[in-house]
């Protein structure tokens, strides 16, 4: 068998620019192919993604190089495989189940909807992307973490300089000197609160993990939140706006989603069209073949989940937003191991508390300019902007 | 080849023939069972293939690890003690004729 095809046509700007008619491509062309611009092998089918996920004895997710691990200070779970992962996914995750969000917190995620979408101002254009999206998603998250003493402003800039950081893939100094900053401010405010989040356990993720039996060490129960403020700020929040993005361009839909109450349907299907986590790195710990090509040990393979969620093979249509398919065994939540922790986190506060109540409140709400929006990123992606009117 | 029945909520049963090897979860997902989603697909990180072994398979399909327990704290719908991650039931020739009940939510 040979190599993959070498690409060295692809540039990183036209992925972050708009990816989805290169993964086209690559579907029906090329679904295994080095790209030069991105120093990976990429695998754009759905079946590729899936078994190269579910197989960590042969794809580790460990990368000895990565930038995250100068971003975060810290070699985290996200990058052990194993028991090593296990252990430490297992001493967050206990606060993250849907009971915890159903039964502990339900009642005070409604509450801070409730707030932040009271405050948006009726009849005038409003940036929903940063009025609402961006700072519910912070404030929601630093109560699940045990950490509401930071502000909106801060877990927002904490989770950008630590994607930043992590994404560092030009090692350049300005960005790990940003992500630095970050970490002392992080640590400094995680030491503040260490004895009060002892002494007082109250379910956030800090609590469980400093009062388990037997506690993981205190720099990754660190490593840990970071991960989580990292991971959870930027993806509910992409979430968020590109589903309403696609509701308010279907009006049809909407009105459907409305009749239905099916605004779970309609999370998942936001997050397929476009999945706020498009890509995932794994390394080939064997010589092995993906898609009748050899694949070296020691190389780097790209999951391309945002690809794989409009695979012609699975959906028809894919490429076009449409609640009501009839299967959407998306993978925007990855598969494997390292299955999205957050993900009924996720499904639950933007699925079932914020979008129901966004559009109960303004059930006239409008985008009047939907070229108007600037979709953005190949690693993570979203709108950065969503101008609506609010009625 | 092995047989499963899913019971739904509302009392429909399918029947599915998987190969021995297969998981509970695997035999539903490749047959695109509704109300089984094993998203994680199998890892046990998840907790969206929760389901209830009926009564008169308990015994054949063993205890819970100590892990799949811990997982099953995430499950959506109800836990009972009859709950089990279908992900960590192996098919085998002892369990052909398995009957399982489905929950009301896996998400």
């Amino acid at each position: 068998m040979a190599l993959a095809p070498l690409d060295e046509e692809i540039t990183l700007d036209q992925l972050s620019a708009d990816p989805y008619p290169i993964y086209r491509r690559l579907r029906a062309e090329s679904p295994v192919l080095r790209v030069a611009a991105t120093g990976r092998t990429l695998l754009t089918k759905a079946a590729l993604t899936k078994a190269v996920k579910e197989n960590p004895e042969l794809f580790s997710s460990d990368d000895p190089h990565t930038p995250m691990k100068p971003a975060f200070r810290a070699h985290t779970l996200m990058r052990k495989d194993g028991e090593d992962h296990f252990v430490e996914r297992k001493a967050i995750s206990k606060a993250l189940t849907p009971k915890m969000i159903k039964s502990d917190w339900g009642p005070l995620y409604e509450q801070m909807a409730e707030e932040y979408v009271s405050r948006l101002p009726r009849g005038e254009t409003v940036d929903l992307f940063s009025e609402l999206c961006g700072p519910l998603a912070a404030r929601i998250l630093a109560h699940i973490l045990g950490i509401p003493e930071a502000n909106d402003e801060q877990m927002q800039r904490w989770s950008q300089v630590l994607i930043d950081g992590a994404g560092n893939f030009g090692w350049k100094p300005e960005l790990f000197a940003a992500s630095d900053a970050a970490n002392d401010e992080m640590d400094a405010l995680f030491g503040e609160l260490e004895h009060k989040r002892r002494a007082e356990p109250d379910g956030s993720a800090y609590s469980v993990m400093l009062n388990a039996d037997d506690p993981i060490p205190m720099s990754q129960i660190y490593s840990n939140i970071k991960i989580a403020i990292g991971g959870g700020i930027n993806e509910p929040r992409d979430a968020l706006a590109t589903i309403v993005y696609g509701l308010l361009t279907n009006p049809d839909q909407l009105a459907e989603v409305r009749a239905q109450e099916a605004w779970d349907r309609a999370f998942e299907e936001g997050i397929r069209w476009v999945a706020p986590i498009q890509v995932s790195s794994r390394r080939a710990l064997e010589d092995t073949e993906l898609g009748g090509y050899d694949i070296r040990k020691g190389d780097t393979v790209m999951t391309v989940q945002a690809s794989a969620n409009r695979d012609e093979e699975i959906y028809e249509d894919g490429e076009n937003f449409f609640v009501f398919r009839d299967k959407n065994p998306h993978q925007a939540f990855g598969n494997g191991p390292h299955h999205c922790a957050g993900a009924h986190v996720a499904r639950r506060t933007v699925g079932k508390i914020i979008l129901p109540m966004l559009f109960d409140r303004f059930p006239n709400m409008s985008l009047p300019d939907p070229q108007a929006v600037i979709w953005k990123g190949f690693g993570f992606r979203g709108p950065i902007n969503l101008p609506v009117i609010l009625n | 080849m092995i047989k499963v029945t899913y019971v739904a909520q509302d009392g429909s049963a399918t029947t599915i023939e998987a190969e021995e090897g297969t998981s509970v979860m695997q035999a539903a997902v490749s047959n695109d069972l509704d109300g089984i989603v094993g998203e994680c697909g199998g890892s046990m990180m998840c907790a969206t293939c929760h389901c209830y072994v009926d009564e008169a398979w308990e015994e054949r399909t063993g205890a819970r690890s100590a892990d799949e327990e811990e997982m099953l704290e995430g499950a959506a719908a109800e836990v009972t003690g009859r709950s089990r991650l279908s992900c960590q039931i192996r098919l085998d020739p002892s369990l052909d004729g398995l009957v399982v009940h489905l929950p009301e939510e896996q998400l």
